[in-house]
């Protein structure tokens, strides 16, 4: 499947991060592809583009903030979790996108 | 001013210069000069309108006089004329330097450290009224009190009446007199002046006398002396002046206890084992009582932070918490407590919590010790290897001592004033006692004797120095010396010969021509021929230097180069006669402000001259002692600075965390700013564009911290911050941090907390590590115990994203579990640090 996410946390210095390399691990395990864009201290990066999005059949929201340029988004299948869900139980989202 | 001639009186009016208005001490010198002629004297508030003696203290400070007001002064009788001069040049003169910076009014209370919130400690909360922490079995004190109503002294014949009063003044005179020759502290000799300055008091007297003679006994005249002038104080404007109140009632409470043959409160308790005393009150005589070996703290029920118990207790550094009412019903004798008077707390019970609470504060506190006494040796070198001396001020042999200990480089400035005003001029025995302790204390450190600077504020009556309109425009420093080549001769072979015990460089004070300094050799020669001549072994080749203090002689400095071999530039009178502002007015004291560019670009043209001709310089003013001046020094390219010993730990951390050549970028900035603001802000920039500390480095790292909860990890996190200097705010780094925390915990899982916080109370961002002996509950994602945190705090405001990066690649690894077991399996902080300096791409600088 090729999946794309979004991290998003309140200082942007730690969880942010944390997220995207747990959700690219766990990807990895379920044999999706995926890219994952952090919108954290630094600003957006490894920013998601038109043809990333419009290839993907499934966008994360792994976030607890609200995020930049959302529009992009428009008509897109959006899964949105807290961002403490992508630690917790990365599995289960990925499980989630099974059914 | 105006002074017009009346038939019937000299007068005059000044302004109160006095920002504590006029106090027990200004009116107490007010007083004594209006004692030393016959002439009457008064006073008149003309804001109030009351009227008082101007040979009394009391009647004085009853005045009510505030800063800026008005006063009137009249003087009437045989030698009026000489009485106008005296207390006219006082009052234009020496009364706006009799001000002493008081301290402010008490802080509010503080909260409970977050630590011992969460338990069921009992605590009280009063007003830290002197710093420290303190434990010990709680002892209840009565206050000194004066009775409202007669006491049952029956009145005998009013002759004998008044015998008794005045043996008993004499008595209590003789007490204070006798307390006094036993002080040694400052603040003690002050308090006790003022007692001595009240009991002398003419007005006091009078009215003292007044009452025994309407046929009252000598106790009741005490008791309604008393009462009436503490009422009088009780109920001025003026807070400091109120305090003033209880030493009224004490004084009257000794009086009427060597009257009825009583002792006071004060002698019934004798402390025996750690105390904490307690009382509603305060007297100064009280606490010079109590045996101070084993007081470890005061409460007060009521008490203003200008109490003289007060000013007593923070001078022998006893901690004092005011404000706690009704300790009668919430304390009882014995109970043991511990006293926070750092933040204003009293613990009633010492439960095992609050035990180790402070157990882990003092061992903070031994820590920061240990770390400012490893800054303190060592040369200060900036980061790009220039070094700069950093050498203390001293006036004292002791205070040399205690220099070196704290990791001075040197004794950049030895005052020698104090020798000279003992009443009588000192022998070259005695100096050379005193030149030869410092010396051989320096082992083998530079010392920088500075000649006599006597004139200006510090006279020494056998000199008998004109009478000068400009004491600091007159006769000062190098300007005596003509005069007066018998003592600089004494004092020259002095260092001459202690210069046989070290390395020693003599410096003339006030130089502005060379002709000074051609005199002043020719002197040093003299004294060289004499010595020789006796056979006295001496260092042949002393070098000489001027202190730069007189803006004429940053004009001369090419000539002086040929003839001296050193400068240090005194900055506080460079200052003053820069601006033509004195610095003890406080009236122009924002006009000498050193941070001024003009004051800088004078400071560059003479270090660039200084340096041109090759020779070496340093400064030794006030200026030095500030951190923010640090860089601006560097920058500027001095060779040294000179401060008071207790500052030189900090200022060497500071240079050894700057870059030279960002400073002297910045100084080119600072020389084109248009004001003093201007300077300032670049200054305060200073930390970010000049200094850099590394985002990790060992002292960050714990790890073998016993912290057993989630909020003391949080506040040992921010001792390591604090303790090597990127906090100094730690309140606002802690409300930060928990700020964060309360979002949702930052305990990531696999036994590992990341808390961390973006805020401007941090100077450099930072990561902590600390390893715990035992996991604990963070509230983590698995329910699993934290064993290891891995802390960031960073700057909200920095340049560029470099850290941030750093960050980011930080919170990734901690995702994976190769990163996480290496860290938890490092074993030392050095190891540690490779390991993390090369996963995280750290550099080092």
């Amino acid at each position: 499947m090729r999946i794309i996410a979004v991290t998003a946390c309140p200082t942007g210095i730690a969880h942010t991060y944390m997220a995207a390399a747990r959700l690219e691990t766990v990807a990895k395990n379920f044999g999706h592809d995926i890219k994952v864009e952090t919108q954290g201290a630094m600003g957006i990066e490894n920013k998601l583009t038109d043809s990333d999005i419009r290839q993907a059949q499934v966008a994360i929201f792994a976030v607890d903030i609200e995020i930049e340029e959302r529009e992009r988004f428009n008509g897109v299948n959006i899964i949105q979790v807290p961002l403490q869900e992508a630690l917790k139980n990365p599995e289960g989202i990925f499980r989630k996108l099974q059914h | 001013m105006s002074a017009d001639l009346s038939s019937t009186s000299l007068e005059f009016v000044f302004t109160c210069p006095l920002s504590a208005g006029m106090h027990a001490r200004p009116a107490s010198h007010f007083a004594k000069l209006a004692n030393s002629f016959v002439s009457e004297s008064t006073l008149t508030n003309l804001r109030n309108q009351r009227e008082g003696n101007a040979k009394s203290v009391l009647s004085i400070i009853s005045l009510d006089i505030r800063e800026g007001d008005r006063c009137l002064v009249q003087i009437h009788g045989a030698d009026e004329e000489f009485g106008y001069t005296a207390l006219h040049d006082f009052a234009e003169q020496l009364l706006p330097t009799v001000d002493v910076p008081l301290a402010q009014s008490l802080p509010l209370n503080s909260s409970v450290p977050r630590i011992l919130q969460h338990t069921a400690v009992k605590c009280y909360s009063g007003s830290a009224a002197s710093p420290g922490i303190g434990r010990g079995k709680v002892v209840f004190l009565n206050s000194v009190a004066l009775p409202q109503a007669a006491v049952a002294h029956h009145r005998s014949d009013p002759r004998e009446e008044l015998e008794r009063l005045e043996r008993a003044i004499r008595k209590v005179r003789e007490n204070i007199r006798e307390e006094l020759a036993r002080s040694g502290s400052q603040p003690t000799r002050d308090v006790l002046q003022a007692e001595l300055a009240l009991i002398d008091d003419v007005v006091f007297a009078q009215k003292l006398a007044e009452h025994v003679n309407q046929e009252k006994s000598a106790a009741q005249s005490v008791i309604e002396t008393g009462n009436f002038f503490s009422d009088l104080l009780r109920h001025s404007d003026s807070a400091y002046i109120r305090e003033r109140a209880a030493d009224v009632e004490e004084i009257s409470a000794q009086l009427l206890a060597e009257i009825s043959g009583e002792t006071l409160p004060k002698a019934a308790t004798a402390l025996r084992e750690p105390a904490v005393v307690v009382a509603e009150t305060l007297a100064p005589q009280q606490f010079l009582a109590l045996d101070r070996r084993f007081l470890k703290g005061i409460v007060l029920e009521y008490s203003g932070a200008y109490s003289h118990a007060l000013i007593l207790a923070r001078s022998y550094g006893v901690p004092a918490v005011v404000g706690i009412k009704h300790t009668n019903s919430l304390l009882s004798t014995g109970q043991e407590v511990v006293l926070d008077a750092n933040r204003g707390l009293l613990f009633p019970e010492v439960s095992p919590e609050v035990e180790r609470f402070y157990a882990r504060e003092e061992r903070t506190r031994l820590r920061q010790k240990a770390i400012l006494q490893a800054s303190a040796s060592g040369p200060a070198i900036t980061r790009d290897r220039i070094t700069l001396e950093v050498g203390a001020n001293a006036s004292a042999d002791g205070e040399v001592v205690l220099a070196f200990e704290n990791g001075a480089d040197g004794i950049g400035l030895f005052r020698t004033e104090m020798l000279f005003m003992n009443g009588r001029p000192p022998s070259e025995e005695e100096q050379l006692a005193v030149y030869e302790r410092v010396l051989k204390s320096a082992k083998g450190k530079t010392v920088i004797i500075r000649t006599f600077d006597l004139g200006g504020d510090k006279a020494a009556p056998y000199l008998e120095l004109p009478v000068e309109e400009n004491p600091f425009l007159g006769l000062r420093g190098v300007r005596l010396y003509a005069e007066h080549r018998d003592l600089l001769q004494v004092q020259l072979r002095a260092i001459l010969r202690a210069s046989a015990f070290g390395r020693v460089q003599v410096m003339v004070p006030m130089v502005s021509g060379l002709e000074d300094i051609l005199a002043f050799k020719e002197q040093l020669k003299k004294a060289k021929e004499d010595l020789r001549a006796q056979d006295i072994a001496f260092c042949q080749d002393v070098s000489i230097g001027i202190m730069l203090e007189v803006p004429a002689a940053a004009f001369n400095l090419r000539q002086f180069a040929t003839e001296v071999d050193f400068f240090s530039i005194g900055t506080n009178d460079l200052a003053q006669y820069f601006f033509a502002a004195d610095r003890g007015n406080p009236n122009v004291s924002k006009v000498s402000n050193p941070s001024n560019p003009s004051f800088i670009r004078f400071l560059s043209h003479i270090i660039e001259e200084v340096r041109a001709a090759g020779k070496w310089i340093g400064v030794c003013g006030d200026m030095a002692s500030h951190d923010k001046y640090v860089p601006l020094f560097v920058g500027l390219g001095l060779d040294e600075i000179s401060l008071p010993l207790e500052h030189i730990p900090k200022i060497k951390g500071t240079v050894r965390r700057l870059s030279a050549a960002a400073c002297r970028s910045l100084v080119d900035q600072i020389l084109l700013s248009d004001n003093a603001s201007a300077v300032d802000d670049l200054l305060a920039s200073a930390e970010q564009t000049c200094s850099s500390s590394p985002l990790a480095s060992e002292e960050l790292m714990m790890l073998e911290s016993d912290s057993n909860s989630k909020e003391e990890v949080i506040q040992e996190f921010i001792d390591l911050l604090y303790n090597s200097g990127r906090t100094s705010d730690p309140q606002t780094l802690e409300d930060a941090l928990w700020a964060r925390e309360s979002v949702y915990s930052t305990g990531l899982g696999f036994g590992f907390a990341t808390p961390h916080c973006k805020t401007d109370a941090i100077n450099a961002s930072s990561i902590v590590v600390l390893k715990l002996s035992a996991p604990i509950d963070w509230g983590s994602v698995d329910g699993a115990g934290v064993r290891m945190v891995i802390g960031i705090a960073m700057r909200a405001t920095q340049n560029g994203d470099s850290h941030m990066q750093v960050f980011s690649v930080l919170a990734r690894k901690l995702m994976m579990e190769d990163f996480r077991t290496r860290l938890l399996q490092t074993p030392n902080p050095p190891e540690l640090m490779r390991y993390l300096t090369q996963e995280l791409k750290l550099t080092l600088t």
